[in-house]
């Protein structure tokens, strides 16, 4: 899967667990103020990043530096090139 | 506008506020001797008799603006919830939690925001009436006064909307009330409030004489719920319950004509 694919998947997948609209799906968007999410729902989004891309990142401290969008998709692309070179 | 249909909207909205302030004013002040004297006549606990005054005062205000609002419910069981529930509602209007006071029972407590605790004539009395702080407690806070709350056989209310729509569609729900399910096991009933949209919408001040009615859909049980996202599923269930019954009513649901 391609650094884009993986863009695109993760957004496909919060829009679609949090009922967002595509178009507000932009890498500078704000989890909490632009997106409206709750810290609730960070505990759902990263359940859904568990399951969609067989990652264990629940007690990672990095996801506390987690602010946008973007952030996420640099995120969970760093944590599947980690688990590839450890594979 | 024509004159005479101005002048009727500025009658009618004197007489609307006039009558909700006044009526507020004079509620806020009596609660707490009344609160107080039915603490000791029935030895509830402080926070059901609260409640309960709340619940009179909401009916009451039903009553009074019954000239310009007429409100209906249905679909609530004849003997009442069979166990303490978790009520969710669509959220349209300021005037939408008013409307609870047409509930069949009194024993609810509602999950507010921060915002409505900056009403300083409110704050005491939601406070007194053990209200859910869901944006400044943590949800382990919320989480363990809603077991308290639910085992002393009072229903909790949200909207899990978590503001008033914009436009009028049902929007996005948030996931407390559901994940609140799924930990205490305690059923959700939706509800559909119809008409407070019309009658006076975000962004709007004047009211317009409205048809409201709330209604109850079955109860949903959270235990077929299973998984990490359990919670996630109840609400995508709720949500589209509310959402079909919502698409089934009449468009124009509200004005009296």
């Amino acid at each position: 899967m391609t650094d884009t694919e993986v863009i695109t998947l993760v957004n496909d997948r919060i829009a679609e667990e949090f009922e967002l609209a595509p178009e507000a799906m932009r890498p500078e968007a704000t989890l909490f103020v632009d997106l409206g999410l709750d810290s609730l729902d960070i505990v759902d989004l990263v359940v859904v990043l568990e399951s969609t891309f067989h990652l264990k990142i629940r007690d990672d401290k990095a996801l506390r530096e987690i602010r946008t969008l973007g952030d996420v998709h640099a995120y969970v692309i760093r944590k599947r090139s980690e688990l590839a070179a450890t594979a | 506008m024509p004159v005479f249909e101005f002048a009727l909207v500025a009658a009618t909205n004197f007489f609307f506020y006039t009558l909700t302030v006044s009526w507020t004013a004079l509620a806020v002040v009596a609660f707490w001797p009344l609160f107080l004297a039915t603490r000791l006549l029935t030895r509830w606990p402080w926070d059901k008799a609260a409640r309960w005054w709340v619940w009179i005062y909401g009916r009451a205000w039903l009553a009074l603006v019954y000239p310009v609002v007429r409100f209906r419910r249905s679909g609530f069981p004849p003997h009442g919830l069979e166990r303490p529930s978790i009520l969710v509602v669509n959220h349209q209007s300021f005037f939408d939690t008013f409307f609870m006071g047409g509930l069949p029972f009194f024993d609810v407590s509602f999950a507010v925001r921060a915002w409505p605790y900056k009403m300083f004539w409110f704050r005491p009395i939601m406070r007194m009436a053990g209200y859910l702080a869901v944006e400044t407690d943590s949800f382990e806070a919320t989480r363990d006064r809603a077991r308290d709350l639910l085992g002393r056989g009072a229903h909790l209310l949200f909207f899990p909307e978590g503001h008033r729509s914009r436009d009028g569609r049902l929007g996005r729900f948030y996931g407390g009330a559901f994940r609140l399910a799924v930990e205490t096991g305690a059923p959700v009933v939706p509800l559909v409030l119809t008409g407070t949209g019309p009658m006076l919408p975000p962004g709007r001040f004047w009211v317009r004489p409205t048809r409201v009615r709330l209604t109850a859909l079955p109860a949903i049980d959270p235990s077929p719920y299973t998984g990490e996202l359990a919670h996630r599923d109840l609400m995508a269930a709720v949500r589209e319950a509310i959402a079909r019954h919502l698409e089934g009513t009449p468009a124009p649901c509200g004005e009296i004509s």
